[in-house]
């Protein structure tokens, strides 16, 4: 048998001879892996619920605009200047890239919102209803009702700016917008369903019509739109899709500015590497916590076998065996702590992910950098977490076990044999 | 010993004296348990005088830009959020005339009659849904925080007549610059539609691209006119001195106004969603602490358990000197609450040391972020300034010993079952 496994299984035999002790130190380490692991996935739920909900929601992950579009959003502004694009070869052409799963076209307009003797102003958006659902929200958010249809004088409404005007299901409306030739567009549309989302600007602000019926409503071709907007794979390769269109719509001499989400809404992707960097301060204070706990314990395992690593010395072990034996004492523990950890933690992430305890009844929803966090205990899992914190706690039991294994090696065994303290 | 303890029972101070003894007997132990104890206190104290501190300050940003801590409306405004639903200007009178009374002058800070309404901004090529507030600009100094965020030309002044105070967002939207005209669009008290020219006369920058498009600042008076309120607003803003006497001020106004047509609330009713990140983040920390501490008791648990399993002998001699099992288990329990005495005193002072010492002025996080964040509609202060409560100390001194005491039951158990005879059969 080589030193090592010697000393392995000594440090074994140790933790199996006060089982008491061993319990609890590892239920203190367990516990802080458990409670690092949750709230670092809660932390990242909470970033995901936020990033979907600030661009999933509407937005998309990536826009297509024409160059001058942003920061004016001006009408005249469409995709190809005034000439416009051809809308398909577009769609079908950014549609192929690796990486996008849809995209869809956008019209917008500021206008007027009247009905009865209510006014207030309002975001029309002009949507293609099939492609629409793919990349966003806004439209499975409707509570009653149906979808515009082509062709027809129709429109959907936000909560909050239906109750403002009035206006139900069936009700009529008037639009007034400035058109792209000059004009003021203005007609009679009908309300066809009330749509809320929970995001205060959507559910006050906008309308949607069919993007055709917008389009005519405002004085723009078919082929002119302000704007693409795309959904991706995986959130966080975005910027990476971005590079790839310049090549992809090369052959249709088109000039576009494209965005990823974390351009446009920086302050998402600001608070996800806040986040980021509060999961290490979790980590990091609750291992510091546990580390006084193992290392008090272990100071008194070792303190109790003084006589016996005096024996050890004495026989001609070397230093460094003692320290070896301690450290991996701890080091045992650690990793049953974690084994422990993983087996509470796993079924507590799967649970929590799949079905969020709700805390309506405690809290209401609020808003963070502009997106809206539902009030639930959302986990959202992650190797990161779990990896996170299985570091931490090993480093925390190293640590910890090293002041009493020096402690212990550096007594002198004449000393403690001839029963000094 | 000098005295003779009396029979029936342990006095409490010789109780108290075994216990110090045996804490002082082990002081390596002690003082790594102690640390243990006092570290977690003190980053209780830390975080929550720094979270009291922070969520003030979101709710006083949120209601400086919001409601204020108690706003009084017309009846139904809330709600409807329609100009039919005026603060009427007799009740308007009364109300600004009920907060000059004695009894709020040393809590109301600032108060602020304000028109707001939903309307549209236009430019020739574009046009932005904003939120158009009428303010009287001498009070709003005090009260917005979006005078101070100016970035170009100036707040609104008194004499202001068609000036608008506008967000950088809007500028960039409608291509305007300082001077520039534009036309703000809503419905007014009939349900009219009416349009109002208005001169950008100053430019601010909140960082949050939501504020910096859709705020709009204009003198009350032009609003009034222009909305024919005859006088009337949509709320009378009321800022304290602090969130904590909203509740009472608003009680204290519904008593001195009439009950009808008009409506006291406080913050929380008004800008649920911020009452909501307050509660949340409150309650995230309270969990993150309750399992820092947990893990705290177990070292402590395991302290104390080491501790009586190493001195049987001890607690045999003490049975055999006539000690109830009762008075040997209070022997464990007052070490244990010694010990959180001690660190909790520590851990008070370390924490209070550490945060008034160092962060007095505000713990600057700003490193953390170069954007601005937004929660609930109000901006966040990268400063966080602590805030000191004493029921808050309490709180938490409470939780050490509660921690402590608890940590030290089953210990106390433990030593108050020992086997008198089995314990001093060996000599060890």
């Amino acid at each position: 048998m080589t030193s090592g496994r010697i000393w392995g299984r000594i440090a074994r035999r140790n933790v199996r001879r006060n089982r008491r002790r061993t319990a609890i130190t590892v239920g203190a380490l367990a516990l802080g892996f458990v409670a690092s692991t949750v709230m670092i996935g809660l932390s990242e739920g909470i970033v995901a619920q936020m990033i979907e909900n600030g661009t999933d929601l509407l937005t998309g992950q990536i826009r297509v605009h024409g160059p001058g579009y942003e920061p004016e959003r001006s009408l005249y502004s469409t995709l190809g200047g005034r000439a416009g694009v051809d809308l398909d070869q577009m769609l079908a052409a950014i549609g192929g890239v690796a990486g996008i799963e849809a995209v869809t076209p956008r019209v917008y307009a500021g206008g007027l919102v009247s009905s009865g003797e209510e006014t207030a102003a309002g975001i029309l958006m002009g949507v293609d209803p099939e492609l629409e659902s793919s990349v966003s929200r806004i439209l499975s958010a409707l509570e009653q009702g149906r979808l515009p249809r082509r062709r027809e004088r129709e429109v959907i409404l936000g909560q909050v700016l239906a109750d403002r005007l009035r206006a139900e299901e069936g009700s009529e409306i008037v639009l007034v917008a400035p058109a792209a030739d000059g004009s003021m567009g203005n007609d009679v549309f009908r309300v066809v369903g009330v749509f809320r989302t929970g995001a205060a600007e959507l559910d006050a602000a906008y309308v949607l019509l069919h993007i055709e019926v917008l389009q005519a409503l405002v004085a723009l071709d078919r082929g002119r739109v302000h704007e693409l907007a795309a959904s991706v794979d995986d959130v966080w390769s975005s910027t990476e899709v971005v590079d790839l269109l310049p090549a992809a719509i090369s052959s249709l001499d088109v000039e576009v500015a494209a965005e990823p989400w974390t351009r446009f809404r920086p302050d998402l992707a600001e608070y996800a590497q806040l986040a980021a960097s509060f999961n290490w301060i979790i980590v990091l204070i609750v291992f510091v916590m546990a580390v006084f706990g193992v290392a008090n314990t272990m100071l008194m395992a070792t303190w109790e076998r003084r006589r016996e690593f005096a024996v050890v010395r004495a026989l001609g072990a070397p230093v460094t065996g003692i320290v070896r034996t301690v450290v991996s004492e701890t080091m045992v523990l650690g990793v049953v702590a974690i084994a422990l950890g993983v087996a509470v933690a796993a079924p507590i992430v799967f649970w929590w992910s799949q079905a969020p305890p709700d805390l309506s009844w405690i809290v209401g929803d609020f808003t963070m950098a502009g997106a809206l966090v539902e009030a639930n205990l959302r986990v959202e899992p992650s190797v990161k977490g779990p990896l996170l914190s299985a570091t931490g706690l090993l480093i925390t039991v190293f640590l910890a076990g090293l002041y009493p294994a020096v402690r212990s090696a550096r007594q002198r065994p004449a000393d403690t044999l001839a029963g000094a303290e | 010993m000098p005295e003779r303890t009396d029979p029936p029972g342990l006095s409490n101070g010789v109780l108290l004296r075994l216990a110090f003894r045996n804490v002082r007997k082990s002081a390596r132990r002690s003082i790594l348990t102690a640390s243990a104890m006092t570290l977690g206190l003190a980053l209780l104290i830390l975080s929550r005088t720094l979270a009291d501190g922070a969520h003030e300050s979101w709710i006083d940003q949120g209601v400086r830009l919001g409601a204020g801590h108690v706003a009084v409306q017309g009846e139904g405004y809330q709600t409807s959020k329609s100009l039919d639903d005026l603060l009427s200007a007799a009740d308007l009178d009364g109300a600004v005339e009920a907060l000059g009374s004695p009894q709020f002058e040393s809590r109301v800070s600032a108060y602020a009659p304000r028109l707001t309404a939903p309307g549209l901004a236009s430019s020739t090529g574009s046009s932005v849904p904003v939120l158009l507030t009428g303010v009287d600009p001498a009070v709003e100094v005090e009260f917005s925080p979006l005078d101070d965020l100016l970035a170009e030309g100036r707040y609104l002044e008194p004499d202001d007549r068609l000036a608008a105070y506008v967000g950088e967002g809007l500028v960039r939207r409608l291509g305007l610059r300082i001077g520039s005209r534009f036309v703000v669009t809503a419905a007014d008290a009939d349900g009219q539609i009416q349009g109002q020219l208005l001169r950008v006369r100053g430019v601010f920058r909140t960082g949050v691209p939501d504020l910096d498009q859709s705020l709009v600042h204009l003198p009350l008076s032009t609003a009034q006119d222009w909305l024919g309120t005859r006088g009337g607003v949509t709320s009378l803003a009321i800022l304290m001195w602090s969130s904590r006497t909203a509740a009472a001020a608003r009680r204290e106004l519904r008593d001195l106004l009439p009950s009808r047509g008009v409506e006291v609330l406080t913050w929380t009713e008004t800008a649920p969603e911020l009452e909501a990140a307050v509660k949340i983040d409150d309650l995230g920390d309270w969990v993150f602490h309750g399992i820092t501490l947990a893990i705290v008791a177990l070292a402590i648990l395991n302290a104390v358990l080491m501790s009586v399993l190493h001195r049987r002998r001890e607690f045999g001699v003490l049975r055999a000197l006539g000690l109830t099992a009762n008075e040997t288990g209070r022997v464990v329990i007052a070490e244990g609450v010694m010990l959180s005495v001690i660190s909790g005193l520590l851990g008070i002072a370390l924490g209070l040391g550490v945060v008034f010492g160092f962060w007095s002025d505000g713990l600057d996080m700003s490193f953390l972020m170069d954007q601005e964040l937004e929660i609930s509609g109000s901006l966040i202060d990268p400063v966080m300034v602590p805030a000191f409560r004493i029921a808050q100390i309490g709180w938490s001194l409470l939780f050490i010993l509660f921690i402590g005491i608890s940590a030290s039951l089953y210990p106390a158990r433990q030593a108050a079952r020992i086997d008198v005879a089995e314990a001093m059969k060996f000599e060890r």
